[in-house]
């Protein structure tokens, strides 16, 4: 990058930003109170660098015997702590604790203000969640027409606590059509350990401009399991009639299926399920989303339903007053 | 197993052989040059600020001008947005 040719754009600050939901679920009639609170932190250094950190608190307080109080432990995690250097304008240099880069949920829609339902898709644990180790991404416009985006690890084994990881390699890319705001791509992983098992996906999203539709899909497969949602979510702004409630509500669905496979993780189901889920958003305002969902579930280990309620929030606190670069 | 491992050495090298390179000064077709100055239009910035945004997430209110410049940075290494579009973006919504 050329640092004269953006002398007149602010100078970046430490920024505390972060997320926070509570959502019960009502999962086969056990009721599980889930709070989330997950605070990002942002500290960027020169033009260059920048130190990110994402952590999670989690409570998944069920009912608990004697008294019928709800309880539980809360779980902590980081989630990611790494910093960052861009290199160039189409290189950027990532090391410390990272999210797995494997299809979209993971890294682009986890955090409770950003997913359309909060239930997490059936295979979500395929995709894994944080590792430690050094990896290279980045954006390059192959063309006016056409974004391609890459992300390329290597992770290291560690079973520190808090910060466990599995040693591999992997990358994923993706295709980016900005004019239909379509994007396609494909995963892959090769672990170093144990049975050197590959995982692969495709993913694709799109939210074209003449319909206020978002539409996301995925597929992953691994020695565990194997399976696939997509999700459409359609935002009422089109209404003629109380628009202004109306284009603040969503309407959301996914369906999904699971296989299990031959290797063991206690995370996927443990038979083959699939799930149909519909849900509604209404954003309240700027961060904060009143969120509701109703999921039935067919497995042969049992058919239950699943309820979700709650409310989520987004803020943003910059950390000084800046001024130009 | 053999494709998996094409795929794996094509994504490490694809990636060196970019930080190895020198960025075209003709690879981004809008932008208006003005002597050592690049601009970028507030449309621009509005267009691409349309198409990158809100793919993930609602799209995000104006923050104050310093804190855009941090968020566009985590933007760009998260989401994997262009350098053109990050600068465009950054235009766009500081104004």
């Amino acid at each position: 990058m050329r640092a004269q040719d953006w002398t007149d754009e602010p100078r970046p600050v430490p920024v505390l930003s972060g997320s926070a939901g509570e959502v019960p679920i009502v999962q086969g009639g056990q009721t599980t109170l889930v709070s989330i609170i997950s605070p990002v932190v942002l500290v960027p250094f020169g033009e260059k660098w920048l130190v990110e950190s994402r952590a999670a608190f989690e409570g998944d307080f069920t009912n608990q015997e004697p008294g019928n109080n709800f309880g539980g432990k809360v779980n902590k995690e980081i989630e990611y702590l790494q910093l960052d250097y861009i290199a160039n304008k189409y290189v950027t240099a990532t090391a410390g604790r990272f999210l797995n880069p494997f299809g979209i949920y993971n890294e682009r829609f986890y955090p409770v203000w950003i997913r359309n339902l909060q239930t997490d898709p059936l295979i979500l644990p395929l995709e894994g969640e944080s590792r430690d180790g050094v990896m290279l991404r980045g954006g390059v416009p192959l063309s006016s027409e056409v974004n391609l985006n890459y992300t390329t690890f290597f992770s290291i084994q560690s079973s520190t606590n808090k910060l466990e990881s599995d040693r591999g390699i992997g990358g994923r890319l993706g295709l980016f059509f900005p004019a239909h705001r379509l994007e396609i791509g494909g995963t892959v992983e090769h672990a170093l350990v144990d049975d050197r098992a590959n995982r692969f996906g495709f993913h694709v999203e799109q939210q074209p401009f003449a319909v206020p539709l978002e539409f996301r899909a995925e597929y992953a497969h691994g020695a565990e399991g194997s399976g696939w949602w997509i999700e459409p979510a359609y935002t009422l702004s089109a209404m003629p009639w109380l628009n202004t409630v109306m284009r603040k509500t969503q309407l959301v669905s996914r369906y999904q299926q699971f296989y299990v496979g031959n290797g063991q993780d206690e995370d996927l189901p443990s038979a083959d399920t699939r799930v149909a889920e519909f849900g509604m958003n209404y954003y309240i305002c700027d961060g904060f989303r009143a969120t509701a969902s109703y999921g039935r579930q067919f497995s042969s280990a049992g058919n239950q339903n699943v309820w979700t309620a709650g409310l989520t929030y987004r803020w943003v606190l910059p950390l000084g007053g800046g001024g130009r670069l | 197993m053999k494709c998996c491992c094409l795929f794996l050495v094509m994504l490490c090298v694809f990636p060196v052989a970019l930080l190895c390179s020198s960025p075209d000064p003709k690879a981004a077709p809008v932008l208006k040059s003005k002597s050592t100055h690049t601009e970028w239009s507030v449309t621009e910035g509005e267009q691409r600020y349309r198409a990158n945004c809100s793919r993930c997430h609602q799209a995000p209110p104006k923050f104050q001008p310093a804190a855009m410049g941090t968020l566009i940075r985590h933007m760009r290494v998260r989401a994997m947005i262009t350098d053109d579009d990050m600068h465009a973006i950054l235009k766009y919504m500081t104004q």
